[in-house]
């Protein structure tokens, strides 16, 4: 009963030091991010599923410009590509050769994520309105996000693994209820570099 | 007839496209060989599997979707479970099918509707779980090509032809003989699942899937 009221102590302690440091922490965070103008980077997703005994393999690239653009491409194994300009997004798959359009399918959950995404490589962790969120400086430092009501049928929980270098995001990690998760490793990321904006025109 | 409100976006289109009837020949012949038998089951695989597919769906008017389909099989209990993901890895649909039961995990709309689940575990059931009878008639033709049928307790009839050079096809017929459902598996088989796959419905929606195969079995 001791041992775990120890272990009780220990982790609201660990949880409210997160808390506390939070608005300097979120403000370091901004400050490293705020001369990002771009971000180009390849990723490697892994998707968990309890169905299956490997996990799902998912390669791609993505383009990031802070006026608020995303390109978010898979390249295998269903190349398919989301492009956000401001609000707006735009869905394609590549098929026989050609790119054609999406039909409209979980469109308010990719919003969200991309959202959520562009957020993120600015440094605005603490402006969702869509998960509270902790910040543990590590190493590496994490930010924790948790769902607010709603979407928590869907996600329990993600976490952020950000580099020592200022501003890049290493690892990104996704729960579900159910016990399936996704991990999103980033490779080659450049800051900075300039691309055509046509990468979040067209697909 | 189902419609809802901005059907027109969504899979579910499937399932409020006009009826369609394709006349395909059908073929008759008497009862084979036993040591024939059980190339009637060959392209089905015949222990427990898991598989991931690339998934074209493609309805009336040529408007399609991409998706990544995952299911696991336990032939020996006819045991599938089933899901749908966007190319991001959201789950759509998440469905089993056991003893003829069809328990729904999760499903977000438009994917919620009883009869999407009861269509895809339908499709899921044609391509990978033989029919559970005996073939009425099954033999091979003189170039090899296996064909056998099967006639279902609702007088509605399967049929199997094809060979591993030359691939397979799977055809359902209704009662009254229209052609609902026709499959076309091509090789390479790999742990008993065909790479290429294309389903193509007739009726009561009118939709094609083609499927290749990214992540056979362990």
């Amino acid at each position: 009963m001791k041992r775990f009221f120890f272990l009780s102590i220990l982790i609201v302690t660990s949880f409210l030091s997160a808390a506390v440091g939070s608005s300097q922490d979120w403000a370091s965070l901004k400050e490293a991010s705020k001369n990002i103008r771009s971000v180009k980077a390849e990723f490697l997703q892994k998707r968990y599923l309890q169905i299956l005994t490997k996990p799902l393999l998912s390669e791609g690239r993505f383009f990031f410009n802070a006026s608020g653009s995303l390109r978010w491409e898979y390249l295998s194994p269903v190349r398919s590509v989301m492009l956000q300009r401001g609000g707006t997004i735009q869905l394609y798959h590549f098929s026989e050769g050609v790119w054609k359009p999406e039909i409209t399918q979980a469109v308010e959950s990719r919003r969200m994520v991309l959202f959520e995404i562009s957020r993120w490589f600015q440094g605005r962790f603490d402006e969702s309105k869509v998960f509270r969120n902790l910040y543990s400086p590590g190493p590496p430092a994490r930010v924790i996000l948790v769902p607010r009501e709603g979407i928590d049928r869907f996600i329990q929980r993600i976490e952020v693994v950000l580099s020592a270098r200022p501003g890049v995001i290493d690892r990104v990690e996704i729960e579900e209820p159910g016990g399936s998760w996704t991990s999103i490793e980033f490779r080659n990321v450049e800051i900075n570099s300039s691309f055509s904006p046509e990468v979040f025109e067209k697909p | 007839m189902i419609r809802r409100k901005g059907l027109d976006t969504c899979l579910l289109g499937f399932f409020i496209l006009f009826l369609g009837c394709v006349p395909i020949s059908e073929t008759t012949l008497s009862s084979g060989s036993p040591d024939d038998l059980p190339d009637c089951y060959v392209i089905f695989p015949a222990g427990p599997w898991e598989s991931v597919h690339r998934i074209e769906a493609i309805i009336k008017g040529g408007a399609s979707s991409s998706l990544i389909g995952v299911t696991k099989g336990e032939p020996s209990e006819r045991r599938l479970q089933s899901l749908l993901l966007t190319p991001e890895g959201f789950i759509l649909f998440d469905g089993e099918l056991r003893g003829g039961e069809i328990t729904v995990r999760k499903a977000v709309a438009p994917f919620d509707s009883p009869a999407f689940a009861k269509g895809l575990m339908e499709d899921v059931a044609l391509l990978f779980l033989p029919p559970q009878v005996r073939p009425t008639t099954w033999g091979k033709d003189t170039d090899g090509t296996m064909i056998c049928n099967w006639e279902g307790p609702d007088k509605s009839h399967t049929e199997i032809t094809g060979s591993m050079d030359s691939g397979w096809r799977i055809l359902r017929r209704d009662k009254h003989g229209k052609a609902i459902k026709e499959v076309v598996l091509n090789g390479p088989f790999v742990n008993g699942l065909a790479s290429r796959v294309e389903l193509r419905a007739f009726k009561p929606a009118s939709y094609r899937l083609r499927m290749t195969l990214v992540q056979p079995s362990p």
